[in-house]
Order: structure tokens, then C-alpha cells, then sequence
């Protein structure tokens, strides 16, 4: 059974085209625009991976990680985020709040699939 | 009882029912009040079960269900004689259960009378011998023989004592 | 890139244009709007971060620089002024530029560019705030000099918190080169306090690599300040073969690492090399770092840490029994100590399982060539160590399933050539550990199993329902069914009597589990977790009136409270749980117990030949990690106890195998049925 990532961006060139990667490497992805969304994504489905983007309206990237962290059934499931390198900051902040890892956009799919390979196999 | 324990000739005697026996001492590693016995379930019914010897597990016996005598309940003077018998070349420790402990005696070789054919309950191969004290007769157990075979007394005889 | 995306992005952008252009006009109105201004500074970052990954270079960089000037005005770290805006509006208009030529191909947008650039990085500039250029990653220059590294991982307890999986970044380092992870427990407390999610393991790896120190340490990126690392550099060139057998890495302690300096150490005093031939004579070779202990003392020892263990045991219920604060420290205290030393006994008796190795070498050559199949036999991580008499009942299963492998698995070489597979199949024999079990896995790349073959043939057999839907997991399930011949489904090949469900059967005497994943036209793997030991076991304490029975917490499936006279009332020992009929025993009956007969009993379903059975039991008191004592000769006969336990208060609970236990329950009730019958 394939492995399902939920992709949370509230920009859509980003999200369809994270998706499409993933889909393209056999993932199967979920997408949402904001945490909103994504928390309404979640309902107890399976989720293997969350990666989402921290500038958002709504429920940023930040306080949709602590969301996630809070739900026992996915206290332990790994999500990446999506900053910039001029986000240097963020990257802890997002780490204090129980993020696994980032991936630094801008980027080409094969970092994105190669950095989604160290948090799921 | 250590020092004792190196001489041959030393016995410990013991009361099953209005029986008595003796064990050589070489035998017997030491005296247990009854401890909670754990019967292991579909076990035969002369084991009564396993107890904690000090964090190990050892199985002991019901000798009266063994020997064919009818079942009593434990009394204070039951208790549980641990014994270190030889079974396939491997030494094995197990419990003995008995109604009472009567005492550590010298016996001399001379003393030890062989065993009739007849008019004993017992296969006379699990008596080593009888030595007569106090006009009772004790029985010198083969220990290694008695607890390790399937059927230590006669089976016409049981049948008539469970009626 | 497919034009739809482009196209999607493209209309992004001109939204967000717009966006950020009614936001200036109204920061125009009023410059310290903060709304306006954060929502410039998202747009012009959600800008950046597309137009970068659709190669919109020339938008990223403009907007990289612009969205710094926004972040300190958002940040409060300079202020809002017309200049800002007016530029913004410039670069505006030249985005839209951009959009219809990227490159910069036009000389005119090019000027327009590269002076608007300048006008923005001179604002940026006229302010202290400088943000860093891009990191330029060193290209690493490899030179093909390998280096051994000792890398010491100790993650932080809470790191499972944030998703990290702790084996991947072995995995990770262990692909950088050749390795070797010794895995070390740390702090690891009562069981009862063990926490799902926290970490108490960590790492010790020796890898020999190319690579270099800063790849290493990118293994680490996203868990730098969830772990302890240290990255040292232990020698040049690869030195695991001088250390990997080395006795004392063969008899390691898992409760504690061995340190960089002990690692250095083994390193240097290396035992000498050792052809293939002469491995199994250097069992005898004498060390100066081990010595030869006799297994009977062993026995001895394991004794009086089992004694120790129960003893321990009852202290700390008499503490907890008693309200003293130091008696409770001074039992904490001892229960660890315990517990190290309790661990440091049983991996003394542990074996590595290169020892049983050479006869499956054996048997693939010997059965590769008698059935014309080309094959490639590996095993990796020989090294992992298991109790013996698990190794020793371990053999058969094992030799049944290669069998299996290069008989049904793995096809010959024409018609792995047919399917454009390498004509020489793989089979890889590996073995590591995982968490306190070890895991062995046999993988081969040959055809799968077919499931729809497997579904057919279990309905011509009766072992499943026609309409029934199942799982790809259930469908491979179905192999260990008695009674399914897995050969002449798989491949048309005959089969040789023994079935899977004898193999699971085998693997379950040894409180292991097997699973199966296959994929059509790939292969399979057999993935078989056992225990370290057999002399400790995580059980499930329950009670039949006064009697303590322990049942294998590996067999218990589901726990269901259900009236004991609905139980003792029904015929036909079948009870409905979950809308599903089950067949159950009423122990009590079965064990003769009749003591404090309860209202309520307790079923607890286990699986037997892969159906679920339910056991009674009166009461269920808890989890209980037992120390397994033999029942001994006298109870040979009553092997559906596979063992006894003391307890913490000092009564002896009986270790049930609830397969043994069911098979014979079965046998009686149908020679009953039998006696019936005929009477």
C-alpha cells in the first residue's frame, strides 16, 4: 500500500507541484491550502508524512505543527516544512514545535524525494 | 546436618500415614515447612505441584498419592522434604511431600534386614532394605528408583485400598 | 513540467501581483497598517518560493530581496517609507514583465531589471540588517580516500515526539560507506514506565567512507539539536574488518556504549586476520580481552540473577507497600541495577548467528544446482547474536523457507532473462535488531507470490469464502493456513509435503512472528521477529481462582469481559464476540479448577493455525516481564506449560503456550467426541 503525504500549501503552483512529485514516485498526497484544511484532512485517516509550508492565513505553518503534535494518533508522524534560506529562524522555531525536518525551496524534485527519504521508508 | 550428611549410614526417617521410611540423608538437601503450591493443571494426580525454592521452581510430590495411600489434608507436622535424586545420569532436585519428620539415625550395615518377597505393598525394588527400631519396621527407600518410575506399589493392593 | 502547471503558477503569480499591489496602494493611505504590510510580505514570499521552483530565476531573486525589506518592516527592525512603496510599485510592473519573458531576453527588461535591483539592494544596504547571501555548499572534491569515522548517536529521549525515526539515520550513514551500528540502551526504565514515545536507545557507528566529516554531519541536518553527536575520526582506511569480528564487539553489552576510545582501542589491538577456513577452529583461540567461562557456570549465574530478579521483585512491592520515601529510593535504585545486570547475564548466552550459516550455504548450492537455477546467496549481519536454543530450533524454519525461495521463488535463468531480470537470482539471508527483538529476513528477487492464485486455490480448498474480500495482507495470510499447499499454486512446481503453516507453527514454539511481503515480478521476503531470549518473556499475568497463569502478550489478540454462566451454558463452545462466532475454552473445566468462581470471566482470543480461539480466565491482573524457570522432567508431559515464573509475591504463575495448550484441548474434545459417539 502506498504511503500517504498530506501537502498543506496555501500556494497552489507549490502544492500541485510537490503533489505531483510524490504522486510520480508513487505517494499517494492529499493537499490542502491552509491549516484549516489540512486539519480537516486528517480525521483520522492514515497519514504517513505531512509536509506544509509555514506562511499561511488561518492556522499557520507553526501552529498546525503543534495541532498534529497534540493528536495521539499522530504525535509521532514525521512532517517536513517548506521555508527559505531566509527563514534561518524559522527552522527552529519550527523544530521547537515538533517539526522533523525542512526542505529549502526553492528546489528540484529529486531533493524533495531525497529529503522525504530520510523521514519515511 | 552437614557432617552428618558425608556418612553413609546416616537415615532420615519419616511418617506417611502410620507407615515409616527412612531416605538416606546423602539424599535429602534440606527440610521445607509447605509453602503455596501451584498445581500445574492435567498433571498427575501424585504431583501436587510446583513452589518457590528460593526464585527456582521446584516440583513436588505427593508421596501418600504416590505410594498409594488415601489422601489426607496438610498437617501442621506435614512438610516437604527436598531431595537431589539421580535420573538418567542427570541429578534432580525435588519436593517430597510427608505427614511428619521423626528423626536423623545412625544405622548399622548389619542391621538392615532384606526385604521379604511378599507381605510388603511395595515393588521390591524400591526398598533397599528394612531395619526393626521400637518393634516397627522402617523402610529404607530407594529414592532414585521410587520418585522417577510410574508405579512404586502394587496395583491389586491400591485398588484395594481406594475402595 | 507540464503546461498545466506553468499555467497554474502563472495565474498565482499575476493574483498575487495584485494582491500585493492593492496592499501598497493602501499602505499609501496609511504606512503603518500592519495587515498591509505582512500581507506584502507573504505574497512577495510565496512569489519567491514558486517562481524558484518553476526556474523564474530572475522573479525569485528580485523578490528574495524585497521580502527582506518587508520582514524587517513586519519585524519593527526599520520603518515604512513612500520609497519603499514607490519601488515596490516599480517592481511590480516589472514582474508582470517578467512573467511574459523570464531570462531577461529583452534588452529593455534586462536594464529595467538589473536598475531596479540596484535600487532595492541600495535600500537594503542603507539599513544595518544584512541577510546572508545563499549558503554556497563546498563542492566536495572526493578524493577515493576511505577514512574510518566513530560516530556516536545518543538522540534525546522526546525525539520520537517530533517524527524522527531514529534507524533511518543509521540507515543513512550506513549508505555512506561500509559500516557497522552498535545499538546501546540508555537509561532504560521499568518496563511499566516505558514510554511508546521515548527514545531510551542510541548508536554507536563505525563507518568507513569516502565521503567526507560535513556529509557525514548532513546525515544529522534536521535532528542536530535532538541528539548528542560526536563525529570522530578514527583511522585512515577501512578498519571494520579489523574490528567487526573482534570478540569484543561480538560480546558486547548492549546496556552501554563502548565509547570512542574503547572503539580506538579494539582498533589497534585487532585480532589477527583469519581466513574463512580457520573461523570456526578460532572459536577456541584464547583472547586477552575475553576468557572462557563454562555454560554450566553461566547457568549458575543466570540462576542467582533470576533469584535476584524475584527477590527484587518482592522488595519493591513491600516498598510500595510501605510509605517510605528512602526504602522506595533504595528499591528504585536496585531494581536498575537489577535490571543491568539482568541484561548483562543473558546477552552472555547469547550466540551469533553466523553459526548456523554454513549449512545454508550448503543447502542453496546443493539445491541451486539439482534444480538448474543460477543463484547469488548473501547473508548479511551473521554477526547479530540470539540465545541458543532459539538458534537451535530456528534451523528448520529457516531451511524451509530457502527452500522454499529457490524452489518457488526464484526463477530459472530463461526465464528470468524473458523478464529482463539478471539470469543469476538474489537471495540475501539478514539479520539485525530492532527494539529488544532480532529480526531475520530472508528476501529473494523472483516472481512473488501470485495472489490471485493464492485466493484461487484457497476457495477450491475451502478455506475461505468465495465472496470473501480480502486484504493483500489476509491473501498472503492465507499460505500459513494448514492445509494449503503453497507449491503447486505459486508456480506449478510440486511440492514437498511440509507446508508454511509447520514453519509458523515452528517459528511460534519460539515466541516469534513471520510475516510475508511479496510483490508480483519482484520477489519475496520472509520477515521473521524473534525474541533475544526465551528466558525472559512479556506476558499477560491472569488468574483461574487462585492459581497465576502467564499467557505470551505475543499470542493475546483481543481481551472481551463476558458473563461466566453465558459461558458455562453454551453447548457448542462457541461464543459470539464482534459479530464473529468463535470457538472458546472454558478453562476452569479443562484445568479442574474450581475455587471463587467469578460472575464476570474474561475471553481472551488468540490466534491458532491463523483462526482466533478464545481461552477463559477469571481475572486478567496485568503485564508481567517473566524470568521463565523450567517446569522440569516430572512435567515433560504437560508441555502446554512451557515454563514456570516466581512472581513479586513469591507465588509460582505457570507460563502458558497457548498453541500447545489448544492443539491438545482439541485432540481431547474430539477423542471425547469419538468415545461418545461409539458409547
Amino acid at each position: 500500500m502506498s504511503k500517504t503525504i498530506v501537502v498543506i500549501d496555501d500556494s497552489e503552483s507549490i502544492r500541485e507541484l510537490v503533489g505531483l512529485t510524490l504522486e510520480s514516485a508513487g505517494y499517494s498526497v492529499e493537499k490542502g491550502i491552509d491549516g484549516k484544511d489540512a486539519l480537516r484532512l486528517f480525521d483520522n485517516r492514515e497519514v504517513n508524512l505531512v509536509i506544509t509550508d509555514l506562511n499561511m492565513p488561518h492556522i499557520d505553518g507553526i501552529a498546525l505543527i503543534r495541532e498534529i503534535r497534540k493528536m495521539e494518533a499522530y504525535s509521532m508522524v514525521p512532517i517536513l516544512v517548506l521555508t527559505t534560506e531566509s527563514q534561518a529562524a524559522k527552522k527552529e522555531e519550527a523544530k521547537a514545535a515538533g517539526a522533523t525536518g525542512w526542505i529549502v525551496k526553492p528546489f528540484v524534485a529529486e531533493k524533495l524525494l531525497a529529503v522525504v527519504q530520510k523521514v519515511i521508508r | 546436618m552437614s557432617t552428618q550428611a558425608e556418612t553413609l549410614n546416616s537415615f532420615l526417617s519419616f511418617r506417611l500415614d502410620d507407615e515409616l521410611f527412612a531416605a538416606n540423608v546423602g539424599k535429602v538437601l534440606e527440610i521445607l515447612e509447605i509453602p503455596k503450591i501451584t498445581k500445574v493443571p492435567r498433571s498427575p494426580e501424585y504431583m501436587r505441584g510446583v513452589v518457590n525454592l528460593r526464585g527456582n521452581v521446584l516440583p513436588v510430590i505427593d508421596t501418600r498419592t504416590k505410594f498409594g495411600l488415601p489422601p489426607t489434608s496438610d498437617t501442621v507436622n506435614s512438610c516437604i522434604l527436598v531431595l537431589s535424586i539421580a535420573s538418567a545420569g542427570k541429578n534432580i532436585t525435588l519436593g517430597a511431600v510427608v505427614d511428619a519428620v521423626q528423626e536423623v539415625m545412625e544405622i548399622d550395615n548389619s542391621a538392615i534386614q532384606a526385604v521379604p518377597s511378599m507381605g510388603t505393598r511395595y515393588k521390591s525394588e524400591f526398598i533397599d532394605g528394612m531395619v526393626k527400631l521400637n518393634d516397627q519396621f522402617i523402610m529404607l527407600l530407594n529414592l532414585d528408583l521410587v520418585f522417577t518410575s510410574e508405579e512404586v506399589f502394587v496395583l491389586e493392593e491400591a485398588a484395594g485400598s481406594k475402595n | 513540467m507540464t503546461e498545466k502547471l506553468l499555467d497554474i503558477f502563472l495565474g498565482e503569480a499575476q493574483e498575487l501581483i495584485v494582491e500585493i499591489e492593492k496592499a501598497v496602494l493602501l499602505l499609501e493611505q496609511n504606512q503603518q497598517d500592519e495587515h498591509g504590510i505582512s500581507a506584502i510580505f507573504r505574497a512577495m514570499h510565496t512569489l519567491k518560493g514558486s517562481s524558484g521552483m518553476f526556474g523564474f530565476e530572475a522573479v525569485s531573486g528580485i523578490t528574495h530581496h524585497l521580502e527582506s525589506i518587508y520582514q524587517d518592516i513586519r519585524d519593527g527592525a526599520r520603518a515604512m517609507d513612500a520609497n519603499v512603496l514607490a519601488i515596490t510599485l516599480k517592481t511590480l510592473d516589472h514582474l508582470r514583465n517578467l512573467m511574459q519573458d523570464p531570462h531577461l531576453g529583452d534588452a529593455g527588461v534586462r536594464a529595467n531589471h538589473e536598475q531596479l535591483l540596484t535600487a532595492i539592494l541600495s535600500l537594503e544596504d542603507a539599513h544595518t540588517s544584512h541577510h546572508t547571501a545563499n549558503n554556497t555548499a563546498p563542492a566536495s572534491a572526493n578524493t577515493a580516500q576511505q577514512r574510518s569515522y566513530y560516530i556516536y548517536i545518543l538522540p534525546h529521549p522526546a525525539i520520537l515526539r517530533n517524527g524522527t525515526n531514529i534507524l533511518y539515520l543509521v540507515d543513512d550513514l550506513l549508505a555512506l560507506g561500509e559500516g557497522t551500528a552498535l545499538p546501546f540502551f540508555h537509561q532504560i526504565p521499568e518496563l511499566a514506565a516505558i514510554a511508546p514515545d521515548t527514545s531510551y536507545m542510541g548508536f554507536e557507528v563505525v563507518l568507513a567512507t569516502t565521503k567526507k566529516e560535513e556529509d557525514i554531519q548532513e546525515v544529522f541536518m534536521f535532528v542536530e539539536s535532538d541528539c548528542d553527536i560526536t563525529i570522530k575520526s578514527l583511522a585512515d582506511g577501512n578498519i571494520l574488518s579489523a574490528i567487526g569480528k573482534h570478540e569484543q564487539i561480538q560480546n558486547r553489552d548492549v546496556a552501554a556504549a563502548l565509547g570512542y576510545e574503547g572503539i580506538k582501542a579494539l582498533a589497534a589491538h585487532p585480532k589477527k586476520k583469519i581466513s574463512k577456513a580457520d573461523k570456526a577452529r578460532s572459536a577456541g583461540i584464547n583472547n586477552a580481552a575475553s576468557i572462557r567461562v563454562s555454560s554450566e557456570r553461566l547457568d549458575d549465574l543466570m540462576n542467582l540473577v533470576s533469584e535476584l530478579v524475584t527477590t527484587q521483585a518482592r522488595l519493591s512491592l513491600f516498598s510500595g507497600e510501605n510509605d517510605s520515601t528512602e526504602l522506595s529510593n533504595i528499591s528504585e535504585n536496585i531494581e536498575k541495577i537489577t535490571r543491568r545486570l539482568r541484561d548483562n547475564a543473558f546477552t552472555m548466552s547469547l550466540v551469533p548467528l553466523e553459526s548456523i550459516v554454513v549449512r545454508f550455504q550448503r543447502l542453496v548450492s546443493d539445491l541451486s544446482k539439482e534444480l538448474h537455477k543460477d543463484i547469488e546467496f548473501t547473508a548479511v549481519g551473521m554477526d547479530t547474536k540470539i540465545d541458543k536454543s532459539i538458534i537451535e530450533k530456528l534451523t528448520d524454519p529457516l531451511l524451509h523457507i530457502l527452500r522454499n525461495s529457490i524452489d518457488h521463488g526464484i526463477e530459472n535463468p530463461e526465464e528470468r532473462k524473458r523478464r529482463n531480470k539478471s539470469p543469476k537470482g538474489k537471495l540475501q539471508l539478514r539479520s539485525y535488531y530492532s527494539g529488544g527483538n532480532v529480526i531475520i529476513e530472508i528476501a529473494d528477487d523472483g516472481a512473488g507470490i501470485d495472489l490471485t492464485k493464492v485466493k484461487e486455490k484457497a476457495i477450491a480448498k475451502g478455506l475461505i469464502d468465495g465472496h470473501a474480500a480480502l486484504s493483500e495482507k489476509e491473501l498472503t495470510d492465507l499460505i500459513f493456513l494448514p492445509g494449503f499447499s503453497t507449491a503447486s499454486v505459486i508456480t506449478g512446481v510440486s511440492g514437498r509435503g511440509v507446508g508454511m503453516d509447520v514453519v509458523r507453527r515452528n517459528v511460534s514454539d519460539i515466541r516469534g512472528e513471520i510475516d510475508i511481503a511479496t510483490r508480483a515480478g519482484e520477489g519475496t521476503t520472509f520477515i521473521i521477529k524473534l525474541p533475544l531470549t526465551l528466558s525472559i518473556l512479556d506476558g499477560l499475568l491472569v488468574k483461574i481462582g487462585d492459581t497465576d497463569f502467564i499467557l505470551p502478550l505475543t499470542s493475546v489478540a483481543k481481551c472481551y469481559e463476558v458473563k461466566t454462566a453465558a459461558l458455562e451454558s453454551s453447548f457448542n463452545q462457541l461464543i459470539q464476540l464482534d459479530e464473529k462466532r468463535l470457538p472458546f475454552f472454558f478453562l476452569r473445566n479443562d484445568f479442574a479448577i474450581t475455587d471463587h468462581k467469578p460472575e464476570l470471566s474474561q475471553v481472551i482470543l488468540v490466534s491458532y493455525d491463523g483462526q482466533q480461539v478464545g481461552l477463559v480466565f477469571d481475572r486478567i491482573e496485568g503485564e508481567y516481564q517473566a524470568v521463565l524457570k523450567p517446569l522440569g522432567e516430572f512435567y515433560q508431559r504437560q508441555n502446554e506449560f512451557s515454563g514456570a515464573t516466581i512472581l513479586g509475591n513469591g507465588n509460582v504463575a505457570l507460563v502458558l503456550d497457548p498453541n500447545k495448550l489448544i492443539g491438545k484441548l482439541i485432540d481431547h474434545y474430539k477423542n471425547q467426541q469419538r468415545y461418545e459417539y461409539a458409547g
